[in-house]
């Protein structure tokens, strides 16, 4: 069996919605992430999915549960205790043009982090990493002195990309990475994301509403459905033999384009 | 003709002004809406697919406006009529009551202070359709049950923020085909949406469309909504139809590079692909100008002249078009189509 990077356990949620009312937005949630794996949550807007992703990450605290990180508890360790891991995980959103700072170049965005990080000591090696990172993704040296509006939207999701990959983290969380791209660089990203994870060995958490998407990069899904897991398994078995209802409904959902 | 054709578009072209400059973003696009059929403009985004919709109900933003052509409107009576040069009012006469329009944000385009039997009763009270308030409120109750509206007596006194995204785009569609209008004109009607929803909404425009007699134009980014919904598909890029055909054949015998590229990047279900193929490089700003085709710089089929000479239009099979230098090359080449 290979390694478990991350195992989250019993995972609870639930926000206040006015006048004492909770919505759960994740309930008793349990799952795995194996090194070197893609997996997928999939799901409809509300089931839960972001917000899963976050926790993960601690960037929103759960209410209960219990997430091990290369076989760490993580979930109950203080902000300072859990600074160290949070180099080894690392985040992609949706919408990259307010994910860059408008007012730094490329290469600041790019060396913030590694700056942030100490990770060298000299400035020229900072400068060799960040041409490095940007020929990962693809994109030419020229880039390094403009500003993020001078790019297109498929050109700034690798600019985030490379940011997030920047530490050589272990565990990448694309949430709706893709979902704002035309469809024609929706599949250059998606082929870079596939490519990186296999280059750099990473662990993946792609969160996606766009089934065809996930069947493309995920090695195994979660499909989600008001706040909990409601069918797990490798993505060519759910894909070719769903069991859950609701799975089949969303897939039955999806147009479907004839081959030519 | 043969075709009973409802909306006929012209060889549009529609500019924007940029640093005193004008910018073809649609490049002499000829469309034409038959009765009762469902045609889609698809292409990715600033392809100038929503300013040519736009430019049918005369809503173009202020920086953009019509250079060039004509969108001619065919009434019942063989009367015709030229939109583009209407003036202002008499425009009005003919949108919300003939030409109707759905956008893609179902949280924006209603009233929030307003329950939503009120709003989709406006319309009526407008252009009078309804001669007492009664009849009106009686009309949108048996339109709002026509969209799948469950309980339409109570959801006539809800307010939007009280339904969910796919219920308010359900009284959106409500309120654009209570004045029966000739044709509908979606913009990214389910963009907004999650799959579920967006087939049942796809469903409902068509029922719509058959019940009412009406022509649609979908204007969409998804190649999945063009194949299931549409009858006739245009693909569009930087300002030019590049392809059109009735969508069966355009899916069975995809001809544009372009085309071919944007259908094999889509990743499939039930198919096992190590990496995606994909159309290198990205869309050109508006204001980058082409000599020859517009897709020469992207495009793995270029021959020289792509780049000095702006392609024709072709017929390579009946009524199959496709704007592309490298057609006669390739019929008559070892390429098979």
């Amino acid at each position: 069996m290979k390694d478990k990077l991350i195992i989250a356990d019993g995972m609870n949620k639930s926000y206040r919605i006015g006048r004492g009312k909770l919505h759960h937005a994740v309930r008793d949630v349990s799952f795995e992430i194996y090194r070197g794996e893609t997996l997928a949550l999939v799901g409809e807007s509300g089931c839960g999915k972001s917000t899963l992703a976050k926790l993960i990450m601690r960037l929103i605290e759960a209410d209960s549960g219990e997430i091990y990180f290369d076989g760490n508890k993580i979930s109950a360790l203080s902000e300072k205790d859990f600074r160290p891991y949070r180099r080894r995980m690392q985040m992609v959103f949706q919408d990259p043009a307010s994910s860059l700072n408008p007012r730094m170049k490329i290469k600041d965005i790019i060396a913030e982090p590694v700056r942030t990080w100490h990770l060298y000591e000299s400035k020229g090696e900072v400068e060799e990493r960040v041409k490095e990172l940007l020929d990962m993704v693809e994109l030419k040296e020229s880039a390094l002195e403009r500003f993020p509006n001078q790019f297109s939207g498929g050109q700034k999701q690798r600019i985030a990309i490379a940011r997030a990959i920047a530490l050589s983290p272990e565990l990448l969380v694309c949430d709706e990475s893709v979902s704002a791209l035309d469809v024609s660089v929706q599949a250059q990203i998606l082929n870079l994301l596939k490519r990186l994870k296999k280059e750099l060995g990473l662990s993946c958490l792609f969160i996606s509403h766009d089934l065809s998407v996930v069947n493309f990069i995920a090695d195994r899904v979660c499909v989600m459905r008001d706040g909990g897991i409601c069918e797990e398994g490798n993505t060519a078995d759910i894909y070719a033999a769903p069991k859950h209802e609701y799975t089949k409904y969303l897939l039955s959902s999806i147009p479907q384009i004839p081959q030519y | 003709m043969s075709r009973d054709i409802l909306l006929e578009i012209k060889n549009l072209t529609v500019s924007v002004k940029k640093d005193g400059k004008d910018f073809p973003i649609v490049k002499g696009v000829d469309i034409e809406v038959p009765r009762g059929k469902i045609v889609g403009i698809v292409g990715e985004s600033g392809c100038g697919k929503s300013m040519t919709a736009k430019s049918i109900n005369g809503i173009l933003p202020r920086a953009a406006r019509i250079t060039g052509g004509s969108i001619i409107w065919h009434d019942k009576n063989g009367e015709e009529r030229d939109l583009s040069s209407l003036s202002e009012k008499k425009l009005r006469t003919i949108c919300g009551s003939e030409i109707s329009m759905v956008f893609q944000e179902p949280m924006t385009s209603l009233n929030p202070m307003m329950r939503i039997g009120k709003q989709v009763e406006e319309v009526l009270l407008i252009h009078g359709l309804a001669k007492s308030k009664a009849e009106a409120k009686e009309k949108v109750i048996k339109m709002l049950d026509e969209v799948g509206i469950a309980e339409p007596e109570l959801r006539y006194n809800s307010f939007p923020h009280e339904l969910s995204g796919g219920m308010r785009q359900r009284v959106i569609i409500a309120m654009a085909v209570i004045a029966e209008p000739k044709l509908l004109i979606a913009d990214e009607p389910t963009t907004a949406l999650d799959v579920t929803i967006e087939a049942q909404i796809l469903k409902l425009i068509r029922k719509m469309c058959e019940i009412h007699s009406m022509s649609v134009i979908i204007i969409t980014h998804n190649m999945g909504v063009v194949s299931k919904i549409c009858d006739d598909a245009y693909v569009m890029y930087m300002g030019r139809i590049m392809e059109h055909s009735t969508t069966e054949r355009l899916f069975r015998r995809p001809v544009h590079p372009y085309t071919r590229g944007l259908l094999s990047s889509i990743p499939r279900i039930g198919e096992d692909k190590e990496y995606l193929e994909t159309i290198p490089g990205n869309i050109p700003e508006i204001d980058k100008e082409i000599r020859g085709c517009e897709f020469c710089l992207r495009c793995s089929d270029d021959i020289q002249s792509c780049f000095f000479e702006k392609p024709e239009e072709k017929e390579i099979e009946e009524g199959h078009f496709v704007r592309c230098h490298s057609v006669e090359v390739l019929r008559g080449g070892s390429k098979v189509l």
